[in-house]
């Protein structure tokens, strides 16, 4: 038995339905969709619709065809950024921003687009206003995390979408740690684009992900290709989602995650939410007892996704989460969480913090265990002889 | 024997580290993959535990299959030393 508290990398166990939706589109939807018309390929084409349907309802998108699939929120995260900014544009970001987000950033940086990273709060939150002063005439791109892959913290999304509209600046929003953890109704947020995970609070297999682009917006694709329409030309189809759908889809991944949505549909975003939210002021509340023991983040769970991040004092994040691990069963996240950035805001770089991302299938009783093993652990970092 | 496991070998990326446990443990190294400690190396993921008295045949193995290597520590990791109180399990990752 383990205690999987790294739902932040990836979520598991994933409910079984994912795993048999994956096995059935082995069988009769097994041919290439939207590639012909036979009974095999439809099959495998109501597999990816079905499953964009049913991540559009988690999303609270009202169209389900301004939702893209990509293998990834990176991959995603790049079509939004890389498609829409110009050499001479200016882009807003924040200091928390996850290394799918920066890289790019920093590419485009290197190809002469300016930017400015607007920095978070200690805690991991930010100040919209600060945001809003960061903008220029020449911004055109606001890119900012919802949830913080490294404390947790929520960021006003809805806030700073109205500030970006405001400015006539589009605004991308890494939805990778909170698409599935809790409702997002992407309509009302106001966002033009936001990129999900299908691994993570969606419930999917790994090599899913993808785009939602409000109507409207047309960033350019980072790839052209077979898309199966348009067939008689050579150039790329011009609307969605087949503009950013060039090749043959991950079918198997994508019914898997088709079942993965509908099950948080049937248990309810909100008690998904609530439900992590009461795990996440379980651990910070004994945390907070433990001696040794320091914890980053926002107090108030208001602003708090399922992701926790702390360290105990003269032990390094990795030699904590190999006790963790080897000596308790409890599996976590060491060091700097591909977001470096988000490290030197809470003063943690570059030895970075431990982090337990939970899932709604963690109880209390697993943190109460990891509470235990803390104790444990930090108790031991305070006698041994340091060399 | 974890002991006897003093040296690390750190990689640019985890699947190198993968890769190379492989790599030695195939040329009859004692070897095993150990999360990477943050304070030899900002890379994610793990690390390649292994005697380093191996050092150079270590190296020459990992050139040979052409496995990136980033650099070689002597390591003898604080974890080692942790009782655990009433716990003592055995070590969860592979042996040799």
């Amino acid at each position: 038995m383990v205690t999987y508290f790294d739902h932040a990398a990836t979520s598991w166990p994933k409910p079984p339905s994912v795993e048999q939706a994956v096995m059935a589109a082995f069988g009769e939807s097994g041919g290439n969709p939207g590639r012909s018309g036979h009974r095999m390929s439809i099959a495998a084409a109501r597999v990816v619709e079905d499953a964009r349907d049913a991540v559009a309802e988690v999303l609270g998108a009202a169209d389900p065809g301004s939702l893209v699939f990509t293998k990834n929120a990176t991959e995603a995260l790049n079509i939004a950024i890389l498609g829409t900014v110009e050499p001479g544009d200016h882009v807003v970001t924040t200091s928390i921003e996850h290394n799918s987000v920066m890289r790019p950033l920093r590419f485009l940086q290197s190809r002469g687009v300016d930017l400015t990273v607007v920095p978070c709060a200690e805690d991991g939150t930010i100040d919209p206003t600060a945001v809003g002063e960061a903008f220029r005439p020449a911004t055109t791109l606001l890119v900012t995390t919802h949830g913080s892959n490294v404390v947790g913290s929520v960021l006003p999304v809805a806030a700073l979408a109205a500030i970006a509209r405001g400015r006539g600046v589009a605004y991308v929003v890494d939805a990778a740690q909170t698409a599935g953890s809790m409702p997002l109704a992407v309509e009302d947020l106001g966002v033009d684009m936001l990129a999900f995970a299908g691994h993570k609070g969606l419930l999917g297999p790994t090599g899913t992900g993808g785009l939602f682009v409000r109507p409207g917006v047309l960033p350019l694709p980072l790839m052209r290709g077979g898309t199966g329409s348009r067939s008689d030309s050579e150039e790329q189809p011009g609307f969605l989602p087949d503009l950013y759908e060039s090749g043959t889809l991950n079918v198997l991944g994508l019914g898997g995650l088709a079942a993965g949505a509908r099950h948080l549909l049937d248990v309810g975003l909100e008690r998904i939410a609530s439900h992590e939210r009461d795990l996440v002021a379980r651990f910070r509340h004994g945390a907070a007892a433990i001696a040794g023991l320091i914890l980053y983040g926002p107090r108030t769970l208001d602003d708090h996704c399922g992701v926790v991040s702390f360290n105990i004092d003269g032990l390094a994040s990795s030699d904590v989460s190999t006790l963790l691990d080897r000596e308790f069963g409890i599996l976590s996240r060491p060091g700097l969480h591909c977001a470096p950035g988000a490290h030197r805001t809470i003063g943690t770089f570059p030895t970075g913090t431990v982090r337990f991302g939970f899932g709604f299938t963690n109880t209390a009783t697993e943190i109460d265990g990891a509470l235990l093993a803390l104790t444990e652990i930090a108790a031991w970092a305070r006698k041994r002889d340091v060399p | 024997m974890s002991g006897e496991l003093d040296g690390l070998l750190t990689f640019f990326a985890s699947h190198h580290a993968i890769r190379a446990e492989k790599v030695l443990a195939a040329a009859g190294l004692d070897v095993e993959l150990v999360p990477g400690p943050k304070e030899l190396s900002p890379n994610c993921g793990v690390a390649v535990r292994f005697r380093y008295e191996d050092r150079e045949a270590a190296a020459r193995t990992l050139a040979e299959a052409s496995v990136k290597l980033d650099e070689v520590h002597p390591y003898r990791p604080a974890t080692d030393a942790f009782a655990g109180g009433s716990r003592r399990r055995r070590r969860s990752g592979r042996q040799k």
